[in-house]
This record gives structure tokens, sequence and C-alpha cells, in this order.
């Protein structure tokens, strides 16, 4: 089941009046007192550039971009892989098209004191929720992509002579191409959903650690700071995944 | 043939199970067999049904709120341009952002209880239910709009028969997609909350080191989030019998 | 380099099925080397299957196809296609469109830019080499797949509908081109329409084929002198004759 489109953040003056609104509402809110768990934006900020002053967000933002890594990249070539395989071989997609369609929608997060059972509570756990979370997405799309090639295009290659790595190479890859990016850049995005769900759980290390810590403490600017970082990881990651889609698909 | 290729993935499943529990990964993997044994177990003593009916109680509360909140958000939305242009953006933002982080600050400001769980339910599936209605309304085809003013129709008659009917696949698709999110959402809140429902009778066999029962515990979650999903779907198929 | 001399193409008694449909039952044709030759008929009667057992791309299920003095069992260097959807990789520039089918058989990269820059030339899309098939209009995107089919110099030029996704003005202008290239450059041709005009138009010889189960209906010479893009033929009594003929014979099949 595919997310709703991932749409282009059209940015622009509506995009602008509405974070400077937020902004001044919630800075307002905060002086007025309204309540302990929203404080006014600017002590936000005051505690964020502490928290990164004295070490502690890129001490915990670089093990968690650190488990990010280590946790996509692999779910990013087996995916492509997977999918591939999925989208060219009729016997392979019937195969596996149930677990993966199953899996894609399923609260995995169910999954993770199963991989703590496996590996106890090391930060390896992270990167295989981050793996977890982002496979089969890729999967899904890449398959989608491979299957989608225009028959005619086959057809025509087949009559120009193509043999079976010709036409892999030359029609099923690039056509699969957009769809593949795509998936890869759901993937990243479901990717850093699994890295904060991971860390919470295990509470060891990482950003998703912060969060649980200054929770229990009541330390309320900081726990928001620590949002703020992460929904910035966030949106960076999708804005690279973005410009290397950009990047790779010149042609549409 | 597709069936035996089917039923061929599931027994290979089994077995690499069960293989995976003799294998020493680590002492703490049931079999198949075990797992079997555990849910009857749980089942029979009454803790599998409490927590669930808790669960689902956080689930429906949160879920449908994010219904009744989100849809007609996102129909008006889309009808009033500049609503949705602004909202938008607040909206995209949420689903950037991994929600699971929100939970830590929804926790303390409703506290240990089943409002909390409901509340990070909704965080979870509203925004997509709502980007989804939005979308619905946007996309409606223009020509039908204006075949509907060549035949002089109402601004109300344009919006029931037109409007919301374009729109329905769309909201269908969000609230299927809300509803697998809700139950991420659901997951995560009982996991970390812990005193409740599904995730609490996960996270209690964890430390005490049952893990048949965990393993059972799990699986029955993941089987009740498909019963639910495919339940939707059907209820989608049935409503929009008219798509290809 | 002097352009491969055209074969003839014999069909023998073809016939295909796809489960229960009978697309094809005991097709006989002799296209003579060099014949400009349409098939037509309703829809569903076989023309495109007929097409590609000829192009090898499906196999029959009876009889055999012989291209020259070679049977027909797969896709050969021969026989080139056009496509009705243009079949152009998105992905690619109008140049690497054209160079596709070169590269595929292992013509080296210089030769395989010139062989394709001198095809696009001939087409009349000289300029346009660095082009996307995404900004080219229809009538331009199939000149390229006509390019394409050309450089690799086939002694047979199969067209599958190849003017059905034109507009009118366009589809004139290139049928005078088409005809004009293959007086320069004498081809086996087959092409299939549903336009009786366009069969009359091109072709020495018109086939009629009849729907389900497909049989070769009936063979329509077309006498009127070439070349026919210079002269007005559209305007003359002979024209309309002949396509009233074939009229008739289509009406009844119908």
């Amino acid at each position: 089941m595919k997310p709703p489109p991932a749409g282009e953040s059209d940015f622009g003056r509506a995009g602008l009046a509405a974070v400077v609104g937020l902004l001044v509402a919630w800075e307002a809110l905060g002086r007025l007192n309204v309540s302990m768990f929203v404080p006014p934006v600017s002590h936000v900020a005051v505690a964020w550039w502490q928290l990164l002053a004295n070490g502690t967000l890129v001490r915990a933002a670089s093990s968690s971009l650190a488990s990010l890594v280590k946790g996509f990249v692999p779910a990013a070539v087996l995916g492509v892989a997977v999918g591939l395989a999925m989208g060219r071989f009729a016997t392979v997609r019937h195969l596996l098209n149930g677990w993966v369609n199953a899996l894609m929608s399923a609260p995995l997060s169910a999954l993770v004191p199963v991989l703590i059972a496996i590996f106890g509570i090391r930060d390896t756990v992270v990167a295989a929720t981050v793996f977890m979370f982002s496979f089969f997405v890729i999967v899904v799309n890449t398959m989608t992509g491979v299957r989608g090639t225009e028959r005619s295009l086959v057809e025509m290659a087949r009559v120009f002579g193509a043999g079976e790595a010709a036409l892999f190479g030359r029609i099923y890859l690039p056509a699969a191409l957009p769809a593949m990016m795509l998936g890869l850049r759901l993937g990243v995005v479901q990717a850093v959903k699994g890295m904060v769900v991971g860390e919470m759980l295990i509470s060891l290390v990482g950003l998703g650690e912060r969060l649980i810590y200054y929770g229990n403490t009541f330390l309320i600017t900081e726990l928001y700071a620590v949002i703020v970082s992460v929904l910035l990881i966030a949106l960076i990651t999708s804005q690279l995944a973005q410009v290397a889609d950009r990047a790779l698909i010149r042609w549409k | 043939m597709v069936f035996a290729l089917r039923t061929a993935s599931v027994v290979a499943f089994l077995l690499l199970w069960e293989w995976a529990a003799r294998v020493p990964i680590s002492f703490n993997f049931p079999s198949p067999g075990a797992t079997l044994m555990a849910l009857i177990a749980l089942v029979r003593s009454g803790a599998l049904l409490s927590a669930t009916v808790t669960s689902l109680q956080s689930l429906l509360l949160g879920f449908g709120g994010a219904v009744v909140v989100g849809v007609p958000l996102g129909l008006v939305m889309g009808v009033v341009r500049p609503v949705g242009r602004v909202a938008r953006v607040y909206l995209d933002v949420l689903i950037a952002l991994p929600t699971a982080a929100l939970i830590p600050l929804v926790i303390l400001s409703f506290g240990i209880n089943i409002a909390s769980s409901a509340v990070i339910v909704f965080v979870f599936s509203a925004p997509f239910v709502t980007m989804n209605a939005y979308g619905g309304v946007r996309d409606v085809r223009p020509r039908l709009v204006e075949m509907a003013q060549a035949f002089d129709a109402s601004w109300g008659q344009l919006v029931t028969r037109i409007v919301l009917p374009s729109a329905l696949p769309m909201v269908m698709a969000g609230l299927r997609y809300g509803l697998s999110r809700a139950f991420v959402g659901l997951i995560v809140a009982e996991l970390l909350l812990s005193p409740f429902g599904l995730g609490r009778l996960i996270m209690m066999s964890r430390s005490m080191f049952e893990h048949d029962r965990m393993f059972a515990t799990v699986l029955w979650t993941l089987l009740l989030a498909g019963a639910a999903l495919t339940a939707l779907a059907r209820l989608e198929a049935r409503l929009l019998r008219w798509r290809a | 380099m002097a352009a491969p001399a055209p074969v003839p193409i014999v069909v023998d008694g073809v016939s295909k099925a796809f489960g229960p449909v009978h697309a094809l039952v005991d097709i006989h044709l002799r296209v003579r080397a060099g014949e400009f030759l349409s098939l037509i008929g309703p829809s569903g009667c076989g023309k495109t299957t007929l097409l590609k057992t000829l192009a090898g791309l499906v196999p029959a299920d009876a009889g055999r196809v012989v291209v020259g003095d070679r049977v027909v069992r797969g896709p050969g260097r021969e026989c080139s296609v056009v496509f009705q959807d243009f079949a152009l990789l998105p992905w690619a520039t109008v140049q690497k469109n054209v160079e596709f089918g070169l590269l595929l058989r292992g013509v080296p990269a210089a030769e395989r830019a010139g062989t394709a820059r001198r095809a696009i030339g001939k087409v009349g899309l000289a300029g346009f080499e660095e082009a996307y098939p995404a900004q080219l209009s229809g009538g331009m995107q199939q000149r390229v797949g006509l390019a394409r089919a050309l450089a690799v110099s086939p002694r047979v030029l199969l067209m599958d509908e190849p003017f059905a996704s034109i507009d009118e003005q366009t589809r004139r202008l290139f049928q005078d081109d088409l005809l004009r290239l293959w007086s320069e450059e004498r081809k086996t041709v087959v092409l299939v329409t549903h336009s009786m005009e366009e069969a009359i138009y091109l072709s020495d010889r018109v086939v009629v084929l009849s729907p389900r189960p497909g049989r070769v209906q009936q063979e329509l010479d077309v006498p009127l002198p070439r070349p026919r893009e210079t002269a007005d033929v559209r305007a003359t009594a002979d024209f309309a004759r002949l396509v009233d003929g074939l009229w008739k014979i289509l009406r009844k099949l119908q």
C-alpha cells in the first residue's frame, strides 16, 4: 500500500506565512504560560544552542546517523535487488509478494522487542530497525517500476536483437529507475522513523535515547530542542533524497 | 500454480523459523511450536483478550478522532484553497517528522493513561487521513465540475454529487493508510508507555524472559493489524465498486 | 555503401491461436522483393499478429514464414519495425534512440553516431539530435522511430499502424516523405493500417484480412503510377474508384 503522494513542498508565500505564524503563536503561547508543557520558542532555541555547544546533540546525532546509514544502505541495496528480481521473474514475485505486502503496512515496531531478544540491548538493534522499516517500501516500489515497463519497448528491443542481458540493462532497469528512486526516497523517510523508534525502545544511545531521558527528567525545553533536531534531520535527509532523484532523472 | 508457490513460501518460512530456534542465535528464540503453545495459553488465561480490548480502545479513540477531524478538515482544505495552502505546510512537516519523537511530550502532557495512547494514535494517523482527503478534493477532474455547471448545478449539488464521490477513492486510501499508521502509533506508544494493552504484554513477557509469550503476542498483534486492514480494504472495495 | 537489396517474403500456411481465440488461420501470402504491401481489415482480424509473425516476435503455431532465404525463428537482422506508439526510450536523446538498433548489433561508437546522424537527417529531424522524446510532437517522435528502423539498413520494413497516433495533416506529409525515402532505397514494406485511403495511396497491393478467425479474404492490386507523392493522386477518379472498391470488400466483413 502506498502512502499518499509525497508532494513537492511548493513552499512559497503560503509556506513562509505558515512557518512565521507558527513561530509567533508558539512564542506568544509560551510567554502566556498556557501550560508548563509549552515553553516559548525562544527558550527552546536557547536550550538547543546549549545542547549543541556542550556536544550532547553532536554525540547523539552522530550515533543516530551512523545507525541510519548502517541500516539504510543494506536495505537499499538488498531492496533494489529483491525488487528487480520480483519484478522480472513471476516465480519470485509469487513466492515473496504476500510477505512483502503484509510486512509493508504492518506495525513493524512490534518486531523491535524480537530484535532486542536476538541482538540484546545494543545499537545494532537500531540499524536493524532502520533496515526493517525501509526495506519493504523499496522492494515494492522497485518491483512496481519493473513491472510497469511498457511492453512495446521490450518488443522493440527484441526486434532489434536484444538478448536477456541487454533487455535487462537497457530497457527494464532504466524504465524502473523513477519508481526505484521514489522507493528510495520513501525508504529514507521510513528509515529515519525507524531510527527514532529503535533508539527510543532500547533507550541506549542516539537522539531517541535523549528523547526518553529528557521526557523522564521533565527537561521540557531540552526535549523540544531534541524534537526539533530530529525534525531537521528528517527534513534534510528527505531533501537530499529529492536532490538525488532530480539529478538522476533529467529526462522527464 | 500461484497458490502452490504461496503455500511453499509459508512452509519455507516455518521451516526456517524452526531451524532458527534450534541454532543458538541466542538462547532466546522460541520455536513455532512453543510459540503456538504460548499463544493458546495466553488466550485461555484471558490475558490476550483483555490486552487486545485495551489496545483496541486506544486505537478506536485515536483513529476515530483522526477520521472525524481529518476527513472534514481535508475536504475544507481542498475547497477553500488559501486554507489548504497554509495548512498543507503544517501537515507536510507532521508527515515528515518521525512521529514517535513526539511520544515523550504527549506522555508528559497527558500522563500515563489511555488518553495518552489515544492522542498518540491520533497524531500518527490524522495527518495522512487529512492529506489524502485534501488530495482527493484537489484532484477532482475540472471537466466534471464544468459539466455540472453547464447543467446549472448549485454549489451544494456540486459538492455532494461531484466533489465527494470523486474524492472518495483517495479518502478511502487515506483511511487505509491512516489505519496502518494508527497501529504503528499504538504499538510504539504501548511499548513505551507499558502499563497498557498488547504493548505491555510484549514488554512484560520480554522482561520476564518468557520469549515464547512475547513472540506469541507479537504474532497476534501483527495478525490483528492485518485483519483490521483487510476488513477496511473490503469495505473500500464495496464502496468503490465502480472503479475498473 | 550501397543499401542492401530488398528480399521477398513468403508466408506459408501460417496459423496462430491465443488460447481459444484463432487470430490467424492458414495464411498464404507472397510479398515480392521491393513491393509495398498493406494489410487491412476490421478490428480483431489478426493483422498486427501477422506482422509480429513476420518480425519473429510471435512464433506461428503452424506453417512458416520465410524472409529472403531464411526461415523466421526469431527476430532477425533483415527486418526493422516501426511501432504505433513509437516505442522510443524516454530517457534517451533522439541521437541515442536512433543509435539503439546499431548499439544492440555491436556497431562501434563512431560509426554508430555517423549512421544515426545521417538517418536523422533523412527523416527531416536534423538539429533535433539532443532533444528528448517528451519534447517532440507525435509526428516527430514517429520520424525518430523511422530513423531508428532505417539506420540498421534493413531489407524489410514492417510498420504497425505507424500513423494512427498522428494528426491528419502531419500524417499526409509523413506519408509522402515515406514514399520518397522508399523510392530512394527500395525495401520490402509491409504496412498494417486501418485507413483505406492510406492503404491505396501508399501500396502496390492491399491484402484484406477477415476477422476471427483471421484469413486472407481478398487481394487488391493498386496500379496507380508512381511517383505518387508529387502528383495529386488523391484527387483522381482512379483513386476514388479503388478506395470505393476496397470499402465494398471491407463493408461485407463488418
